[in-house]
């Protein structure tokens, strides 16, 4: 019966109980679509960089971190990937060589970012490849060819075909230059990586810096979807084994290591969103507090004359605090019914920004595209359902708490 | 009228229901104490039905509460049913109204968000009684109380003669042993009040329930079996209602 006298009471006044449960469920549905929004960036600019770049777990030399350098190799690269892509959750691997240099062409010189890569694998991978705005992207068979940054073009006066001068240091410090031809323009919408980087061949890479034909200075590793990226850091560790760790100075990193700017770019935007989700919850739960309030207060007499009768103040507030679960269940479940699928729908779909953004969008100096895709995740709609469904349920506390000092007085007069 | 704030109960069984010695309530107003009851005596015996009389102020409801255990006195002592107030805590307090004491208000009191039924039902629940015998229970007594066929309109439905009618039964329906009724007939018409008179007479005779009423209807008073007259927060009258009405005590 107090279920029941609960549910009457909710509905008493219609309007103040469809106000409060639609907006827990607006508000709910604001925080659910903005959380899985950001998850979605989160999830595209990890994916972009982890691909353009080192993967999701690297595989360097211990020292690389602390001090980049092309001495600093992987050596046996062709016998560890094998290893690794014996593990179940590898999707890819990709053999990088990063070094620096100094492009030149006749209209000036810049220094440059410049990647070896596997232009097979790059092509699989990287979203590089399909940033291409002039020429084409490296094949296999390329030599002493380079793709390059449409703001470097600009900068060098390339276009594809064109002459372009790396000059670097070898791994013993001799200075090296090598003549490379334009084979493509890219553009990612970065200025870090249309304005400095090159990528070239990873044999043409190791001519330029001296390197041996196994050497690389990164083995970069990507995971298949649906496997878990942080436990793939233990499972190649394991694959490669402690021995070969430690006989070939290596680290095993996770991307975070590895692009830790980017780490703690998500870490700093995901605070702000949570407090503004946190804001957003606690207008919710304010105005779910004054429907209470309220209903407790134009109610006393009716709460006195149910004491009188001989209900128990215990009773009393549970009647209160069944009345805010009520309020809370229905709020939230629409809620996260109404931001599930409006989140569900960008997932799908994307929601296409390029309107807002005609010059492309960068974030911690890496490009996104311009149709970003939420990421709904049942387990956090659950986490935060629940986390409004309780935060409303100990919010009645307080009218539960009043509801239960009414005086049976009251009632009897 | 004989000035007198001691009295004793006539009750046919020789068992005391409701038992005030030198009972004083007083509030506070700021800086002003107000005495509503000033050292009342009184004893009601089991299966009474009796009346309180008075103007407006002398203490009439202030009586009532403290016998229904809705609040306590100042200084003196008071017995329900054997009893004694003052040692129950405010949980047994609750089940004392809940099990032994009825109360009939005169706006009704209703819950708005339960029909009659549920209403009448709702003590039945607190008493953890299943909910097929109370619906019987409850059935029963609605019929009694002239109420079939309107178990399920909620209180805003009903005319306020029927509304009091589901009170009476709510205060009858977990079988107390004493109903305290506060101007049971001031929001009903005439013809209404004497039907409810009538009704709360027949549950007397019938179940031998002691009644006490707070009044100011005449009505009451004559088809009361003992009238009290309290005046400024003291019992100056107590006797047969033709009497006191007469002005023989």
């Amino acid at each position: 019966m107090i279920a029941r006298m609960a549910w009457r009471n909710l509905w008493r006044r219609k309007r103040r109980t469809l106000i409060t449960v639609a907006s827990i469920s607006l508000g709910l549905a604001c925080v659910v679509f903005f959380l899985s929004l950001a998850e979605g960036v989160y999830a595209q600019l990890v994916d972009d960089a982890v691909r353009m770049l080192a993967g999701h777990v690297t595989v360097e030399h211990e020292s690389y971190r602390d001090a980049p350098a092309v001495d600093l190799v992987v050596a046996d690269a062709s016998s560890l990937r094998r290893r690794i892509e014996g593990v179940e959750a590898v999707a890819a691997t990709k053999l990088l060589i990063a070094g620096q240099g100094i492009a030149r062409s006749g209209r000036g010189a810049v220094g440059v970012s410049i990647v070896g890569v596997e232009p097979q694998v790059e092509a699989k991978t990287s979203p590089l490849a399909r940033k291409m705005i002039a020429g084409r992207y490296l094949e296999s068979g390329d030599e002493s060819l380079a793709v390059i940054g449409s703001a470097l073009a600009e900068r060098l006066g390339l276009t594809p075909g064109n002459k372009l001068v790396i000059a670097s240091n070898d791994r013993d410090g001799n200075l090296v230059e090598r003549l490379f031809r334009v084979s493509g323009i890219f553009k990612t919408g970065a200025e870090e990586i249309d304005g400095y980087l090159v990528e070239v061949r990873l044999a043409d890479s190791r001519g330029l810096f001296g390197l041996g034909a196994d050497d690389v200075t990164q083995l970069g590793v990507l995971v298949r979807p649906g496997y878990d990226p942080a436990r793939l850091r233990e499972q190649l560790a394991a694959a490669i084994g402690d021995a070969e760790i430690g006989r070939l100075n290596l680290a095993v990193r996770p991307w975070q290591e590895v692009i830790p700017e980017l780490a703690a770019f998500i870490r700093l935007d995901r605070v702000s969103d949570h407090t503004f989700q946190a804001l957003l919850v606690v207008l919710v739960l304010s105005t779910i507090l004054n429907t209470l309030v309220m209903a407790v207060l134009e109610r006393e007499r009716e709460l006195g004359v149910m004491l009188a009768l001989g209900t128990s103040r215990g009773r009393l507030a549970t009647l209160v605090l069944v009345e805010a679960a009520i309020l809370a269940a229905i709020g939230c479940t629409a809620g996260l019914a109404l931001g599930g699928a409006v989140s569900g729908l960008v997932q799908v779909y994307g929601w296409d920004l390029s309107s807002l953004y005609p010059n492309g969008m960068t974030l911690s100096g890496l490009a996104l595209s311009t149709t970003i895709h939420a990421r709904v995740s049942a387990h956090k709609l659950f986490v935060i359902g629940a986390l409004v469904f309780a935060a409303t349920v100990i919010l009645a506390l307080f009218p539960a708490f009043r509801a239960a000092r009414v005086s049976a007085l009251e009632g009897a007069r | 009228m004989i000035s007198q704030s001691s009295c004793r109960g006539a009750g046919g069984s020789g068992r005391v229901m409701l038992r005030l010695a030198s009972v004083t309530k007083e509030y506070r107003d700021g800086e002003v104490v107000v005495r509503a009851l000033r050292g009342v005596d009184l004893e009601i015996g089991a299966g009474e039905f009796v009346a309180m009389a008075g103007p407006s102020g002398s203490g009439k409801s202030t009586l009532l509460h403290i016998a229904g255990a809705l609040d306590r006195p100042t200084a003196g002592s008071v017995e329900v049913d054997g009893h004694d107030l003052a040692t129950l805590s405010e949980r047994e307090l609750a089940r004392l109204r809940r099990d032994r004491i009825g109360f009939v208000f005169q706006s009704y009191n209703l819950i708005p968000v339960l029909t009659a039924a549920e209403n009448a039902e709702y003590i039945l629940m607190l008493q953890g009684v299943a909910a097929a015998a109370r619906r019987q229970r409850v059935r029963e007594l609605l019929a009694e109380v002239g109420l079939t066929g309107l178990e399920d309109r909620y209180p805003r439905e009903l005319s306020g003669g029927q509304q009091q009618r589901v009170a009476i039964a709510r205060s009858l329906a977990s079988g107390p042993a004493l109903v305290l009724a506060d101007e049971p007939t001031a929001n009903v018409d005439t013809a209404t009040a004497d039907s409810l008179l009538d009704l709360m007479e027949r549950m007397h005779h019938q179940r031998g329930v002691t009644f006490l009423f707070s009044t100011h209807d005449p009505r009451v008073m004559r088809r009361s079996h003992r009238l009290l007259g309290l005046v400024d927060g003291r019992i100056e009258g107590d006797g047969a209602p033709a009497d006191l009405l007469d002005g023989r005590l």
